[in-house]
C-alpha cells in the first residue's frame, strides 16, 4: 500500500509542529509538503520533517496528496480548507473550525456538497481518560446527566492569537471550543442558552483572556465552563488543562485529562513542573483522521462538530456584548 | 453603648450565660465549642421537640425548655444563640433583642431581606450585640487566602472559582431541602461563598445562576457566575447531590499568580487498619486544627462582646450575602442576570 501523501497548510498554529513530528513517526504515511507564507519557518520545518516547503498552499495543493491538514491563522481556515475540499482532498482542520458561524457553515456545507470529509482538530475526544469516562456515561451506571462544569485554562499564546483579525477572538474562542464539544459529545444535546462573562485581566492584551460560561442544553443539562488564559506563565508548573465533571442522578464525576503527570522539582529553572506521561490524544485523533482517509467513514470530530462549537464560543461574546443570555436555535 | 455583662469568673473573665435555640447538627457543634471557650458556658437548650431537647439538654447537663419565652422566664441568659432552620431566625432574634440579650446566630441571618433589616434595626435600637455565624471567615486555609489576596502576592485576582459541598445533609424534618425553610443550597450552603467572595474582593455586580436538579422539584446543584464590581469575575459551584462526602475548593488567579486549595488535598494524617484479613478496612483521615473554626469564632463573638475585638463580621455582611443569594435565585426564575443592590 502507498503512504498517504499528507500536506499541511500553514504552520502559524504551533499544533503544526506536533502533528508533523507525530506524522513522522507513524508508518504508512509521508507530509509530502508544508505550505506555509513565512519562508524561514517554513524551511526550517520541512527540513526537520524531511519534507518540502510551498509558499502559497495553492501550489502545494497541486501535489499528489491524500488529505491535508490546515493549521494556519484561525481566519484563514475557511479559504485554505476550501481550496482543499474543491481539491476533493480529506482536511483535518485546527480548532477554531473558523471565526464566524457563516465561514464553518460554508466549510461543512462545501465539505457535504463534495462528499469529502471535514475532520475538526478536537484531540480531547481521543484522550483516554475522557474515552473512560464517555464510555462509562454510556452504561448508564452514573444516571442521567444533570451538570456539567468545565475548564480549559491556559496561558496566553501571544503572536497572532491576540490579533483579533486573525483569532478571531480571545481566549473564550481559543479554549471555548475542545470542551463545548466534550460536553456535546458526552450529552448528546445541543448547547440552546450561552450566558457570558468575559474580560481582560491584562490590560496590554487586545483580545479576551478570560471568560466564565454559564450553559444550557437542549436536553436540560446545565453547565458552566471556564476558558480563560489564567495560568501563569512563569510560575504554574504546566499550560494549563481540560478538566471536566460530570454531575449525574446517580453519581458524579471528575476527568483531568492531563491528570497522569510526575512532578518534577528542577532546580535548573527553579520551579515545580508537570512532566505528563499519558496516552498521546494528538496520536489518537491523527489515527483517526488518517483511518477516515485510507477506508472511508466518518471522523471522532467532524466540521459539523466544529461548527456547533464555534457558535457557541461566538455566542458567549454576543452574551457578553448584550450583558444577557443568548438563546440558539437549530434547524432540523 | 451596647451593655457590658458583668458575671465574672473565677479567672477574672465576663462570664456570659449562653441559652441555644435548636437542637439539632449545628447546636451541637455550638454546644461542643463552648464546652472550651473559658468565658462562655452553655446554661440551657430551647428545642419544640421534647425528647430531642431533653435529650440534649442532657448530653450536656444544661436545663431543656419548649420555648425561648420559656427559658428566659426562669433561666438568667445573656446571650441567645440560634441555631434552629433558617425561617425561625427573625422571630427568635427579635424576641431576644426585646429581651436586651445579645444574639448570636447560625447563617444565613434569615430567608428575605426585610426580616434582616427588621433584625439588624432591633439590635440597634436594642442597644445589644448581634453576630451572624459566617464561620467561614474563620476557616484558616481562606483566612490565609485571603491575606495572600490582600497582599498584592496575585496582583489583579481575574478569575475565581469556588466549590462547596456533598451528599445532602439531613436535618430535622428534611429542613434543608425545603425551600420555604432554609433557602435550599443556594442560600444555606453557597452563601458562605458568596460572603467569602464580597469579604475579600469586594462587592458584587451582578449575578447569573443555573440550577440542576436531578429527581425532585429542588435545586440540588447550582452555578452562580458573579462579575465583581472590580471586574473580577467568579464561579461559585454548590452542591448538595454528591453521593457522599463534604468538599470545598478554591482558585484564585491573579495577574502575578494563583493561588489553589482542595479539602480533598490537605488531609494531613491518613490511617488504614485491618487487625485481620476478615475484619472491615478502617480508614482515619483527619486534617487536624488546633482550635476549630466555630470555636474561634464563637471566641472573637464573645471577645467582641467585652469590647476586646473589633467584629469580623458585621449584621450588614450577613444581609449582604443573603442580597447575592436571592440574587441569584432571582436570575435562576427569570433567567437574567441579576445586580446585586445594597
Amino acid at each position: 500500500m502507498n503512504p498517504i501523501q499528507v500536506g499541511i497548510l500553514g504552520v502559524a498554529h504551533m499544533h503544526a509542529v506536533t502533528y508533523a513530528a507525530l506524522l513522522g513517526e507513524m508508518s504508512g504515511v509521508q507530509l509530502a509538503v508544508i505550505a506555509d507564507e513565512d519562508e524561514v519557518r517554513g524551511r526550517e520545518l520541512a527540513a526537520r520533517f524531511n519534507s518540502r516547503w510551498e509558499k502559497d498552499y495553492q501550489t502545494a495543493l497541486s501535489f499528489p496528496l491524500d488529505a491535508v491538514i490546515v493549521a494556519s491563522e484561525n481566519s484563514r481556515h475557511r479559504e485554505m480548507a476550501m481550496a482543499a475540499l474543491e481539491a476533493r482532498l480529506p482536511v483535518l482542520c485546527e480548532k477554531p473550525l473558523a471565526t464566524r458561524v457563516e465561514d464553518a457553515e460554508a466549510m461543512v456545507a462545501e465539505s457535504e456538497r463534495r462528499g469529502v470529509v471535514l475532520a475538526t482538530a478536537f484531540p480531547m475526544r481521543h484522550s483516554l481518560p475522557i474515552r473512560r469516562l464517555y464510555d462509562y456515561l454510556q452504561t448508564g451506571a452514573l444516571g442521567r446527566i444533570v451538570a456539567l462544569n468545565g475548564t480549559n485554562r491556559g496561558q496566553n499564546p501571544g503572536g497572532w492569537f491576540i490579533r483579533p483579525e486573525l483569532s478571531g477572538g480571545g481566549a473564550v474562542l481559543d479554549h471555548t471550543v475542545h470542551v463545548i464539544d466534550l460536553m456535546r459529545w458526552y450529552t448528546g444535546s445541543e448547547v440552546v442558552e450561552v450566558y457570558a462573562e468575559i474580560g481582560t485581566m491584562h490590560r496590554e492584551c487586545p483580545v479576551d483572556d478570560m471568560g466564565l460560561l454559564m450553559l444550557e442544553f437542549e436536553n436540560g443539562v446545565v453547565a458552566a465552563h471556564d476558558p480563560s488564559w489564567s495560568r501563569p506563565r512563569q510560575a504554574f508548573p504546566t499550560w494549563g488543562d481540560v478538566t471536566l465533571e460530570v454531575l449525574g442522578t446517580e453519581g458524579v464525576a471528575w476527568v483531568d485529562a492531563f491528570g497522569q503527570r510526575l512532578l518534577a522539582f528542577d532546580e535548573t529553572i527553579g520551579k515545580m513542573q508537570y512532566v505528563p506521561w499519558g496516552d498521546n490524544a494528538d496520536h489518537g485523533m491523527l489515527q483517526d483522521f488518517l483511518r477516515v482517509v485510507r477506508e472511508g467513514g466518518t471522523p471522532a470530530a467532524t466540521g459539523k462538530d466544529g461548527l456547533e462549537a464555534v457558535r457557541v464560543a461566538l455566542a458567549a461574546y454576543e452574551s457578553a456584548r448584550a450583558q444577557k443570555p443568548v438563546r440558539l436555535s437549530y434547524n432540523r | 453603648m451596647e451593655p457590658e455583662v458583668n458575671n465574672v469568673s473565677k479567672e477574672g473573665e465576663v462570664e456570659v450565660n449562653v441559652a441555644l435555640v435548636g437542637a439539632g447538627s449545628m447546636g451541637r457543634v455550638h454546644a461542643d465549642a463552648y464546652r472550651h471557650l473559658q468565658d462562655a458556658q452553655l446554661v440551657a437548650v430551647v428545642d419544640s421537640d421534647v425528647q430531642r431537647g431533653q435529650a440534649f439538654a442532657d448530653g450536656w447537663g444544661v436545663a431543656w425548655y419548649p420555648s425561648l419565652r420559656a427559658c428566659l422566664a426562669t433561666k438568667a441568659v445573656d446571650v441567645v444563640d440560634i441555631c434552629t432552620p433558617t425561617a425561625f431566625h427573625p422571630a427568635l432574634a427579635l424576641e431576644a433583642f426585646s429581651a436586651g440579650l445579645h444574639v448570636i446566630c447560625e447563617k444565613p441571618i434569615a430567608l428575605t431581606v426585610e426580616e434582616a433589616m427588621r433584625m439588624i434595626d432591633a439590635a440597634r435600637r436594642a442597644g445589644v450585640h448581634f453576630y451572624v455565624a459566617h464561620v467561614v471567615r474563620f476557616f484558616p486555609e481562606y483566612e490565609e487566602a485571603r491575606r495572600q489576596i490582600q497582599s498584592g502576592r496575585l496582583g489583579q485576582v481575574g478569575t475565581a472559582r469556588l466549590l462547596r459541598g456533598g451528599a445532602a445533609p439531613q436535618g430535622w424534618q428534611g429542613w434543608y431541602a425545603d425551600p420555604a425553610l432554609s433557602g435550599t443550597v443556594i442560600t444555606d450552603l453557597m452563601i458562605h461563598d458568596f460572603d467569602f467572595l464580597a469579604w475579600t474582593l469586594g462587592p458584587v455586580g451582578r449575578v447569573f445562576a443555573k440550577g440542576a436538579r436531578r429527581h425532585g422539584a429542588a435545586v440540588e446543584h447550582a452555578f452562580v457566575s458573579l462579575r465583581m464590581q472590580n471586574g473580577a469575575m467568579a464561579l461559585v459551584e454548590g452542591t448538595w447531590a454528591y453521593p457522599e462526602g463534604f468538599r470545598t475548593a478554591f482558585e484564585f488567579a491573579g495577574t502575578l499568580g494563583v493561588l489553589q486549595y482542595a479539602s480533598d488535598g490537605d488531609a494531613s494524617l491518613k490511617i488504614v487498619r485491618r487487625s485481620s484479613p476478615s475484619d472491615p478496612l478502617v480508614t482515619h483521615v483527619e486534617s487536624p486544627i488546633d482550635v476549630n473554626p466555630y470555636q474561634r469564632e464563637l471566641q472573637h463573638f464573645l471577645a467582641c462582646m467585652r469590647g476586646a475585638e473589633a467584629p469580623r463580621v458585621k449584621p450588614e455582611d450577613a444581609l449582604y450575602a443573603l442580597r447575592v443569594s436571592l440574587a441569584a435565585w432571582e436570575s435562576l426564575r427569570r433567567g437574567e442576570p441579576v445586580e446585586v443592590t445594597t
